[in-house]
């Protein structure tokens, strides 16, 4: 159980992240969803008890992580960003030393170790070195890191950052074991189709504030039926209102700059004659047409303006 | 405590991958050390050495005198003397190939014995400056030891130009001279040797035999390997931050102590090791007593973990890896310097060697050296031992401190 109380954490006059309230219970996967610098990290690190928060409460597995972070730490495991191995160390001797870490020891530990290994598909490389291993392969290692305690709470911070294809099925293949093992998961991402795919509720945060959350159903429901319809080229000013007055019903303009115009409707590709009508009316031009469907990413993009990936 | 020995054992076998580092750190005293020994011309050397040519145009008894006068006892060990032509002795002087041309005239025997004037020749290598002084000096002697035979025993050496160059003197000419000469020493005798008072001669206290100058060098190349290593080991919590696992183990529960701890544990057996061999080597060449060993071996070992705990505290108060590998690197070298490693502390001028027993390394190195030049084993007091611990513990505690207030976070 994760629960994170009106967390702030600032840097001098920055506020990283601004006042974050969520919770994530046993047996599930939380996203935190944001472009770069959104403050996913830092709600992270304050987390795992890297930063100490400006102000707000942590709670991981019912300990405090401020007042009773040992406890606390105990509980959690970690998946970093960036990956968090020694290289010159074979993956055998990692996965023991963090098991160490956390205080298992003995035929316990070795078992453990056996396990993840088996779990990660490194036993046939266990004695080897991870300098030697491809990406995917010190992915799934630094992940097994993470979980060789059995954590009750799995922090993962954008864990499929620059890894292939394959290595990324593994590795959701993992994250969702772990949750059907009941632990409770707080997996950051900005790629919204990993989130639709392994959480159960999320919270969209940027800038620091959370501007979304919910199940990814609830969330799916704020954007409605409506896709996104967004227009590059060279447009007059004043020509949203000119298409608003067509009368295409839900219309809402999101988006209206001098190359770039973003509406959002029902059925938008039935009015698209109108719009292009319009443009060209206004003296207009169109040079590229992205029509979406509605999603989480079109939820983002509805709620801040800008693509998530931005 | 589990996690201690965890993390000696986790850096060991990381360290172990890293033989190229250890082979250096063993490498560079080694061969500093070797050339050190070599320029002071090691435990066992031999002293310079040259040739000194003779043209000898008298070819008579005197002149034979002259030339064997340099073959005699320390000067012969020194030089070689050579009997040349006058063209020959020219070629080789001028090519540099002896210390010394000595030219003795025709007609240096008659001179002699008649005490007229006469001169010889010497011509010197200017390229060689102790040899052709040595030279010198010693043709000064025997032409003033000439002068003086000359004064007491002129009349028997005018006896001598009468001898048969190619026959050699007889026999009864040999003793009726001995006698003559013995009867002049005996009259003379009282004004040469006047025995004016009693002399009691008393011995001097046995001085403790000096050490080689090899041996003054060798506690400053230990500590160089020490030094060496305990700063090349200390970058590596730069290393742990730099992957990531420095930020893993603070999100573990809370042992950072013990990580601290293990991490010296493992670099103090690696640093034992580097200086132990280094110093078994010294041990070795210098003949020491081995029951010295034990002490000098803890005592190095105590210094290992305090140089390597402050190395890394220092390295972890820079912004970065590099400025810190840098800027310890430039504060090793001129602590060596001062501290005994490239000069004893004894060949420093005063002033120098005070401040160099002062600078940490110089404290350790200066009772090492009095260590192994000392009567007995175990001569460290007891405030050396504190100071020495005291280091350790400090640094230990300031490299935890580091760790907790920030460095492990980033």
């Amino acid at each position: 159980m994760l629960k994170v109380d009106n967390l702030t954490k600032q840097y001098g006059d920055f506020t990283a992240v601004d006042g974050a309230c969520f919770e994530a219970g046993d047996g599930k996967v939380f996203g935190l969803l944001g472009p770069n610098g959104a403050g996913k990290s830092t709600a992270i690190n304050c987390i795992s008890g890297l930063l100490a928060p400006t102000s707000g409460h942590i709670s991981v597995s019912g300990f405090d992580i401020v007042r009773d972070g040992k406890k606390a730490k105990a509980t959690l495991g970690v998946v970093p960003q960036e990956l968090a191995l020694y290289e010159d160390l074979p993956a055998l001797d990692n996965l023991n030393y963090w098991g160490k870490a956390y205080g298992l020891r003995g035929a316990e530990l070795d078992a453990r170790v056996r396990e993840v290994l088996d779990y990660i598909g490194l036993a046939d490389r266990a004695k080897d070195l991870p300098k030697e291993f491809s990406g995917g392969m010190k992915r799934r290692l630094n992940f097994g890191c993470g979980i060789v305690h059995k954590p009750k709470v799995l922090l993962l911070d954008e864990p499929t950052v620059g890894v292939d294809p394959q290595s990324r099925a593994r590795l959701f293949e993992m994250v969702e074991a772990e949750r059907d093992a009941g632990a409770c998961i707080l997996y950051t991402t900005h790629y919204m189709e990993e989130a639709e795919r392994l959480c159960d509720s999320l919270a969209i945060i940027d800038h620091g504030k959370i501007i979304a959350h919910g199940s990814v159903d609830q969330l799916k429901a704020q954007v409605g039926a409506r896709d996104v319809l967004q227009l590059s080229g060279r447009f007059p000013d004043g020509l949203a209102a000119t298409i608003a007055d067509r009368g295409i019903a839900d219309l809402d303009v999101l988006t209206d700059e001098s190359n770039v115009l973003t509406l959002t409707m029902t059925t938008a590709s039935h009015h698209l004659p109108a719009i292009f009508e319009a443009i060209t009316a206004a003296g207009g031009s169109v040079s590229e047409t992205s029509l979406r469907s509605p999603n989480l990413e079109t939820l983002f993009l509805l709620l801040t303006g800008k693509e998530l990936r931005e | 405590m589990d996690f201690i020995v965890a993390t000696f054992r986790k850096d060991l076998t990381r360290w172990r991958e890293d033989a190229h580092a250890l082979i250096i750190w063993l490498a560079i005293p080694f061969l500093i050390g070797g050339l050190i020994t070599a320029m002071a011309g090691g435990s066992g050397g031999s002293g310079p050495s040259g040739t000194l040519l003779i043209d000898d145009r008298d070819d008579t008894l005197i002149s034979g005198f002259v030339a064997g006068a340099f073959a005699q006892d320390q000067i012969g060990d020194m030089l070689t003397v050579q009997n040349v032509g006058a063209e020959e002795g020219k070629q080789l002087i001028d090519a540099g190939e002896a210390s010394g041309l000595l030219t003795i005239p025709e007609g240096f025997q008659d001179a002699f014995i008649n005490d007229t004037p006469v001169v010889l020749t010497l011509k010197t290598n200017p390229a060689q400056t102790i040899l052709p002084g040595i030279i010198e000096n010693v043709t000064e002697v025997l032409l003033d030891a000439g002068f003086y035979l000359q004064a007491l025993f002129g009349e028997e050496i005018a006896a001598i130009q009468g001898v048969d160059d190619e026959a050699g003197p007889s026999n009864a000419f040999v003793s009726s001279m001995s006698v003559q000469v013995n009867d002049k020493m005996q009259a003379l005798g009282p004004a040469l040797f006047p025995l004016a008072f009693d002399i009691e001669i008393v011995e001097p206290p046995p001085a403790e035999p000096r050490p080689d100058i090899g041996l003054l060098f060798l506690p400053g190349i230990v500590m160089m390997a020490l030094l060496f290593s305990s700063q090349g080991l200390s970058a590596d919590f730069w290393k742990e931050r730099e992957t990531g696992t420095l930020r893993r183990l603070v999100s573990s529960p809370g042992l950072l102590n013990q990580f601290v701890f293990g991490k010296a544990l493992a670099a103090t057996l690696v640093i034992a090791g580097i200086s132990g061999i280094t110093l078994a080597v010294g041990f070795l060449y210098h003949g020491i007593a081995w029951s010295k060993f034990l002490p000098s071996m803890l005592w190095l070992i105590f210094a290992g973990a305090g140089f390597f705990a402050w190395f890394a505290a220092l390295q972890m108060l820079f912004p970065t890896q590099k400025a810190a590998n840098l800027l310890s690197t430039i504060f090793l070298f001129p602590l060596m310097m001062m501290g005994g490693s490239f000069f004893p502390l004894a060949a420093l001028p005063d002033w120098l060697a005070s401040v160099g027993r002062m600078s940490p390394n110089g404290f350790v190195v200066d009772k090492l050296t009095d260590e192994l030049v000392s009567a007995n084993a175990w001569s460290f007091d007891i405030r050396s031992w504190t100071i020495v611990a005291a280091i350790m513990l400090s640094g230990l505690l300031l490299c935890s401190w580091r760790l907790k207030s920030g460095f492990a976070r980033r």
